[in-house]
């Protein structure tokens, strides 16, 4: 058998890869949040007389977070990597495409400054529009369209039929007038 | 017979039209979500939880039982009839169902599959019914010290047996107490964790994490590395009543039995879940098997065994749920918000308090099986039409319904903000190898534990070897202890068995190379060649042509 492309274990441990830099600083992120609850668990008053404190709790959060974190630096540091989660609607030899998920966030936060401006079934016909042609719709005017059914049937259904208060938008308040939709 | 009166009560309940109503809704949502990849039922109750505020908590927890059962049904539609290649291989039941579609076989794997899970949620359904109401009565003279016990063992056993190590689920496990600790301390009324914004105060939603976790999360994730193009299903020749031949009948009904009662004792501990279930049927299975030869290639028992064990399971869950207000999966976790919600605290007193709700709810669950195989055989068509829905429209949409649950939750867009932080959270967890489930059991569970761990340390006044030596308590530890064990060594011959199985698999397809891959990791396998042995290969050649010879071939 061929073996000239196959790794050997010199050069698979010791590469820098970002599979292995990314689970080390992940890791120590879960490291971080332990030392923030044990930060946070000794600025915890505790009341005199107490069988056991508001901080004790904390505390016993703060080691498994620390624990865990630190096996896991050093798991991520001598090159042990966990297998990344597959789905079924996963390109296994995809690489991550981190242009679409920078689209989606932005998606995301043009929703949350626009919502109360613009209104729910406006933001929700832009949100749908904009991430099914961000993932390859083929005719993006049919996914915006689609969006703004659904816009305005949750606005209609949840906001005016069962009383949830969805933002109307208020570059919009000239068209409605004040009051209820309906009745 | 007591428990024969109330259940007739139940149904009583439950099959007045209303409920029934609620019931197929559930059901029918369970379905969809089930088949549909990227959205589970734990992302959907969690989406419907704002409806505790209209419905009643008999409908809504018909609803959500629904769909928590729907769930468990759709999903071996996608397992079945989803060609994708180098994926499904991932999961071991998946494998054979799989294989039988493409050898034109994929309706009477559907068939078996949905037959499996009704007999299996039917039979799992009598055994919550017989065992719940003694085990209830059982948990009432549990003592503090007793539950802080059972829930060490549930937070253990899931944070250590889901996901791919436990230092991993352990973390994940901790991130989930973290967050259920911040927000206003109950006996002291003071703020912890809140960083100084007020919002905080209220503690974080449920409805947050889970969807941010599970939609947001789940949505950036797929998104990153989306399978292009039409979904590639494999179709199924129609006409239901002829699916099943005599002979698939003779050789489904015994794995169908044996799914159940393989799948039922393990839901109901927390021990690893349904997957271990499903792991354990198939492995028996093809012990058992006369045609051993034919797993890997599209055995039926395949399919029938982990199927059932699958939806027995399912029930398993419920007794703890219902019984020791413990969950141990996402789904039981939300679902247990949900009663929360109403002010109903899962538990021993369940039985006693809430008779009439959980009676219903039982009573419900045997309906739903009903409306599930009459939902899943007839209409198989139609679920394989939910399951080609173009991809960038399902994400658009999956992420559209998490932005309007997230603001519903309180009309804030700082709302909008934490679901997408979570949902970054969620997305980089997937990225590495961390089980979702545990933190989200640890968020719910852990302020009831630190409440029952103060309550137990109270009243024995602060002697901590109390939690441990009261005789339940005691005895949970020890099984904790067993869990833990027999919990890692099923794991790691489970990988051990699927890695063996992707290899034959690969092996039968022609790629040898493929099946070396799978059976060992880089750097240990038989093919490698390390760089010392090239050295002293290369050296010995020096030495060959300094003394003359020949070099060799």
């Amino acid at each position: 058998m061929t073996t000239t492309d196959a790794p050997g274990p010199a050069t698979a441990r010791l590469r820098w890869d970002a599979d292995r830099i990314g689970n080390a600083i992940f890791a120590g992120v879960v490291f971080g949040l332990g030392v923030f609850a044990l930060a946070g668990a000794f600025a915890i008053r505790v009341p005199a007389g107490a069988a056991i404190g508001p901080q004790v709790f904390p505390f016993a959060v703060a080691v498994i977070l620390l624990g865990s974190g630190a096996a896991l630096v050093v798991a991520a540091l001598r090159g042990q990597v966990a297998p990344r989660e597959e789905g079924e609607d996963i390109d296994p030899d995809a690489t991550t495409d981190w242009w679409t998920i920078l689209k989606l966030v932005a998606l995301m936060v043009a929703v949350l400054l626009l919502l109360e401006l613009l209104g729910w079934w406006m933001v929700a016909a832009l949100l749908f529009g904009g991430v099914a042609w961000t993932l390859g719709a083929k005719r993006p005017w049919v996914a915006f369209l689609v969006g703004l059914v659904i816009g305005i049937g949750t606005q209609l259904l949840f906001g005016e039929g069962l009383g949830l208060f969805l933002p109307r938008g208020a570059a919009f308040d000239w068209w409605y007038g004040p009051g209820p939709l309906f009745g | 017979m007591d428990a024969v009166n109330s259940l007739m009560e139940g149904f009583a309940t439950a099959l007045q039209p209303e409920y029934l109503l609620f019931a197929l809704l559930g059901v029918v949502i369970g379905t969809a979500v089930g088949v549909l990849p990227g959205i589970g039922p734990a992302m959907t109750v969690a989406l419907l939880l704002p409806l505790t505020y209209s419905l009643s908590p008999t409908a809504a927890i018909i609803t959500f039982a629904g769909i928590y059962y729907g769930g468990m049904y759709g999903g071996s539609t996608t397992s079945i009839l989803l060609n994708t290649p180098g994926e499904s291989a991932s999961v071991i039941t998946a494998i054979e169902g799989n294989k039988m579609a493409k050898l034109g076989r994929g309706a009477a794997a559907l068939a078996t599959a949905a037959i499996g899970s009704f007999i299996a949620g039917t039979i799992a359904t009598a055994l919550l019914t017989l065992f719940a109401p003694l085990l209830a009565r059982f948990a009432v003279n549990l003592s503090p010290a007793d539950f802080v016990a059972l829930i060490v063992v549930a937070f253990i056993t899931v944070g250590a047996l889901l996901g791919s190590s436990p230092a991993r689920g352990l973390a994940s496990l901790g991130i989930g107490l973290l967050v259920g600790l911040i927000g206003t301390e109950a006996t002291t009324g003071q703020a912890r964790y809140t960083m100084g914004v007020l919002a905080l105060s209220d503690g974080v939603s449920v409805v947050l994490v889970a969807v941010g976790l599970f939609a947001v999360g789940e949505t950036l994730y797929v998104a990153a590395r989306l399978r292009h193009g039409t979904v590639p299903v494999i179709p199924v020749t129609r006409g239901w009543r002829s699916w099943m031949t005599r002979e698939d009948w003779k050789r489904s009904w015994k794995p169908w039995l044996r799914g159940t009662f393989i799948g039922f004792p393990i839901g109901t501990i927390p021990a690893g879940g349904a997957d271990v279930a499903t792991f354990l049927s198939y492995a028996s299975e093809k012990k058992l098997s006369k045609n051993k030869e034919q797993f890997g290639r599209g055995a039926i028992e395949g399919v029938a065994g982990p199927e059932a064990a699958n939806n027995a399971a399912a029930a398993g869950v419920l007794v703890p749920l219902l019984t020791l207000g413990l969950p141990t999966t996402a789904t039981a976790a939300i679902i247990i918000t949900a009663f929360q919600s109403y002010g109903i605290q899962p538990g021993p007193q369940l039985f006693q308090n809430q008779g009439d709700l959980v009676w219903a709810l039982i009573a419900s669950l045997y309906i739903g099986n009903v409306l599930l195989i009459v939902l899943n055989l007839p209409l198989a068509g139609l679920w394989v039409k939910v399951l080609q829905i173009p991809r960038p429209y399902l994400y658009a949409g999956i992420l559209t319904f998490a932005v309007l649950g997230a603001y519903a939750v309180s009309f804030s867009t700082l709302d909008i903000v934490i679901l997408l932080i979570v949902g970054a959270l969620g997305y980089f967890m997937r990225r590495f190898g961390f089980p979702i489930a545990p933190l989200i059991v640890g968020l719910i569970l852990g302020p009831m534990g630190e409440q029952q761990l103060r309550k137990a340390l109270q009243l024995s006044q602060g002697n901590v070897a109390d939690l441990v030596l009261h005789p339940f308590a005691a005895s949970a530890y020890v099984l904790l202890a067993v869990f833990l064990v027999v919990g890692l060594w099923l794991k790691r011959r489970q990988s051990r068995y699927e890695r063996a199985l992707e290899a034959s698999l690969a092996a039968t397809e022609g790629h040898p190379q493929a099946a070396v891959d799978h059976l060992w990791e880089p750097g240990e396998r038989p093919t490698d060649v390390r760089t010392e042995s090239i050295r002293a290969e290369l050296a010995a050649e020096k030495a060959r042509t300094a003394r003359g010879e020949p070099p060799r071939e």
